[in-house]
């Protein structure tokens, strides 16, 4: 087949398929970025190192959005690099919140894990980064060849960080609701809608790729929604605290964090664009 | 509310709404009994009422006339005693834990003090629901005693003070963890979660705190209990060997209460002087009181701190005083003394400092000036440890009479020689501790004590005790003691789990005695 340099972009399933991936780590991106900006703000940028998350986040969005509003079908090589800052920037924002944990008093324990720098948000950083290098070589792909990386189908590696992703932020999520003493009933949505996707996109990564998996595209669209829902919850829980909305310059910042949630929405629509990558190049 | 007549005989009428009558008055009326709950202080609600003040505050303590002596007399007042609907839990430290299994049998296992008539397997499931009934916010594994279900609540971030105690034990060798605390880590109902502004001590304004006042006292109410503040108790009614009611104050006047049965709650202090204010020509000595030992072995616990300077800014007052402690020498026998004490992080508000720099330390003037400037570096472990029963501690009848015409308590107390040797070895190992973390400056605060137990010790036999394992007493089958006033030994923690634990097992016994129609 003659290579075509510059086809419609409705046409081009693998550059649609970054697009979605691009708005997927657009989606983390900004939800790091309100949460670390309030957490660390919260820490009064004790350490100065506090407002690399803030840069990288904005630095992550910003490129997705550049992505996401890019049709060609090539990889760019200066997104491609600032998407490698984001991931490392995620591994030593992982290093650095683990360091902190374990060198309080106590070390690896609930108290320490509760309360010190989440190991969370800077891996929805890494992710965010992470999807935004397989968008890169996802797009990079010729027409009507297989998107791949590292020699292996893009569309089985995307659900596969899609996958683990779901597992980890679900984990977070359920370390801080314990710490919520689960008070509200709506607290277990974020540890069982998520790992169920998580499990489901397992199953995709390995199972057979031409199959539809409407039951899973369905799954991933209800967690989209418990990441938007979240939001809503943890406003309704900050109106909870000494004070309620009236105190809000203390209680958005002491309460639960209403910009974290959305990182179940990226993920969901990371792992629909795998799907999508997996429907478009099936292979056995 | 609802409320009864003084002509109706209820079930059970109350006195005091502390951590023994609020929690009995709670689950009696669950249980579908007609309870009327008496205090001689206000109901005051939380958010509306408790300022976050150190002296505004001062209404909530129990500060009417009272003479002390003895070797060395017992300051009282807010340190030991409350006086408001929810007892002296609603300016608690909210320090909620339960005894060392084997301090239920002090005498046989342990060689001093008096057993207890109740078996701490019991105790472990009705502390269960005392806590559960708190939501008290505790660590997820508790490193001593026997195995414990989980808080309901998870702990709370531990502050600089709780911080540099975990630093010192770990130092020493000791294990340490997060105080089970009453106040709430998370939303639960009407409570917000704790904002940590420390006046934990002085009421919450915030209302995080649980206490009697917004946990037993609701579910009281709710089931159709009436609960009469500003009401004094000043006398009992007994006909023979029964008890019909009870006379009380309110309002400027004296009234009567009917009733069938009669629950006195008053604390250590309050409830032998009604006792002994309720005598007649039948019960001389006063009421329960065949075996003479109504208002004897009066017990505080020993509450000595130390304290010391850091380089780095402590501000120990951010949250609840309380926040890490080590019961290390709770479980620990190797030592020359009988009992057990634990210490925890401090923060004492500036006020308190202020008595503290003075009173222990002797500053005063400019030296007393340029120290509370320090206040923010300043760190601090206080202990409560045990004191042993001794007959000679006691609670009589002075010859003064208060504001109601009612003669006072005297409150007779010295430390004894096991009580010095216990408080030394704290001290010194407070002191290690301290010293371990490279505090500057550190000094022992020698004089302090705290809550108080005894008076009315539950026991196996009418001759060794004012009232049985039910808090039935031993004379008159329809008056009843619930409170810490039962206590037959203090053990090395906090009361208030023991007495709301206490009071539930009370409270189901009495409607297995109901249903037996032994009541
Ligand atoms: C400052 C402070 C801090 C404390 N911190 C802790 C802590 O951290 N952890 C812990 O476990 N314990 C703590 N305690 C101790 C705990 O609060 C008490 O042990 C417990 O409340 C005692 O319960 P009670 O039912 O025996 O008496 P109280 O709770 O004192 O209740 C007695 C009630 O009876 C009323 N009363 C008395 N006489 C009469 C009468 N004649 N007529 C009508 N009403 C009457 C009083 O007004 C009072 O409300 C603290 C106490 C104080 C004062
Ligand atoms: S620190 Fe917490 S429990 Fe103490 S007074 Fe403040 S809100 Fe209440």
């Amino acid at each position: 087949m003659p290579r075509i340099s510059r086809a419609a972009p409705e046409t081009q399933p693998a550059v649609q398929a970054a697009k979605r991936l691009n708005r997927g780590s657009a989606m983390l991106a900004a939800s790091v970025l309100a949460d670390s900006a309030m957490e660390h703000y919260r820490g009064g940028f004790y350490n100065p190192a506090m407002v690399t998350p803030i840069l990288t986040s904005i630095a992550a969005l910003s490129t997705s959005l550049h992505g996401h509003n890019d049709d060609r079908q090539r990889r760019h090589r200066q997104r491609d690099r600032l998407f490698g800052l984001t991931a490392a920037t995620g591994i030593a924002g992982i290093g650095f919140h683990l360091y902190n944990t374990l060198k309080k008093p106590g070390g690896l324990s609930w108290q320490n894990l509760f309360y010190s720098g989440p190991i969370g948000a800077p891996a929805a950083i890494l992710l965010s980064g992470l999807f935004g290098l397989l968008a890169e070589r996802v797009r990079d792909t010729p027409p009507g060849e297989t998107p791949r990386i590292f020699g292996l189908n893009a569309g089985r590696v995307t659900s596969l960080v899609t996958s683990v992703g779901l597992f980890a932020t679900s984990g977070e999520a359920g370390l801080l609701h314990f710490r919520g003493a689960f008070q509200n009933p709506a607290m277990f949505l974020p540890v069982t809608l998520p790992p169920v996707a998580g499990a489901l996109m397992g199953k995709a990564t390995f199972g057979n790729s031409r199959k539809e998996r409407r039951f899973t595209r369905f799954w991933l669209r209800l967690t989209a929604l418990l990441g938007i829902a979240g939001s809503g919850f943890h406003i309704y829980g900050v109106s909870r605290a000494m004070g309620g909305w009236h105190n809000w310059r203390q209680n958005m910042v002491d309460g639960p964090p209403i910009p974290a949630p959305p990182s179940f929405t990226g993920l969901a629509m990371a792992g629909l664009a795998a799907l999508a990558l997996l429907r478009a190049h099936p292979e056995d | 509310m609802r409320e009864y007549s003084l002509d109706d005989e209820v079930d059970f009428l109350i006195i005091g709404t502390g951590a023994g009558g609020g929690t009995l008055a709670g689950r009696l009326a669950e249980m579908g009994f007609s309870v009327v709950a008496l205090d001689a202080g206000a109901y005051f609600r939380p958010l509306d009422d408790f300022a976050s003040d150190e002296t505004e505050q001062e209404k909530l303590y129990w500060n009417d006339r009272r003479i002390v002596d003895g070797g060395t007399p017992l300051q009282m007042g807010g340190k030991n005693s409350g006086k408001a609907v929810g007892g002296s839990m609603v300016h608690f430290a909210m320090v909620s834990l339960r005894f060392r299994p084997e301090w239920f049998r002090s005498r046989s296992v342990l060689g001093y003090g008096a057993d207890w008539p109740l078996d701490w397997r019991e105790m472990w499931r009705y502390y269960r629901e005392a806590e559960l009934a708190l939501a008290i916010s505790g660590p997820v594994t508790y490193p001593w005693g026997p195995k414990r279900p989980r808080y309901p609540y998870r702990a709370h971030e531990i502050n600089s003070a709780g911080r540099l105690l975990a630093l010192g034990a770990e130092a020493l060798g000791y294990q340490w963890t997060e105080t089970p605390l009453a106040t709430v880590s998370a939303p639960r109902g009407k409570s917000p979660p704790c904002v940590y502004r420390g006046f934990c001590r002085f009421g919450c304004s915030t209302n995080a705190k649980q206490s009697t006042l917004n946990t037993w006292i609701p579910r009281a109410l709710a089931a159709g209990a009436e609960i009469r503040d500003l009401a004094m108790a000043g006398r009992i009614e007994v006909k023979g060997d029964r008890a019909t009611g009870v006379h009380f104050h309110r309002e400027g006047a004296w009234h009567f209460q009917r009733a069938r049965n009669v629950v006195v709650a008053g604390y250590a202090v309050e409830t032998p002087r009604l006792l002994l204010n309720s005598a007649t020509s039948r019960h001389p000595h006063g009421l329960a009181n065949r075996s003479g030992l109504v208002g004897k072995y009066f017990m505080t616990q020993s509450n000595q701190a130390v304290f010391g300077r850091m380089r780095d800014e402590v501000r120990w007052y951010k949250g609840p005083p309380s926040f890490t402690i080590t019961e290390h020498w709770n479980y620990d026998d190797r030592k020359d003394f009988f009992g057990g004490y634990c210490w925890m992080a401090q923060g004492p508000l500036p006020i308190e400092w202020g008595f503290i720099q003075t009173g222990a330390r002797g500053l005063w003037g400019e030296a007393l000036r340029q120290d509370m400037l320090n206040y923010n570096h300043q760190v601090g472990l206080k202990m409560v440890g045990e004191t042993l029963p001794d007959a000679a501690n006691t609670v009589t009848l002075a010859d003064e009479v208060d504001q109601y015409g009612l003669r006072i308590p005297r409150i007779t107390f010295s430390w004894g020689e096991n009580d010095r040797k216990l408080i030394g070895h704290a001290i010194s190992e407070m002191t290690r501790s301290l010293e371990a973390i490279g505090a500057e400056d550190i000094f022992p605060q020698r004089e302090d004590a705290n809550h108080l137990a005894g008076t009315a010790r539950m026991g196996f036999t009418p001759e060794d005790s004012v009232v049985d394992a039910d808090c039935r007493s031993w004379d008159i089958p329809n008056l009843w003691v619930c409170d810490g006033s039962v206590f037959p030994t203090t053990g090395g923690v906090n009361p208030s789990l023991t007495i709301q634990a206490i009071a539930l097992r009370t409270a189901d016994r009495i409607k297995a005695m109901a249903g037996r129609g032994e009541l």
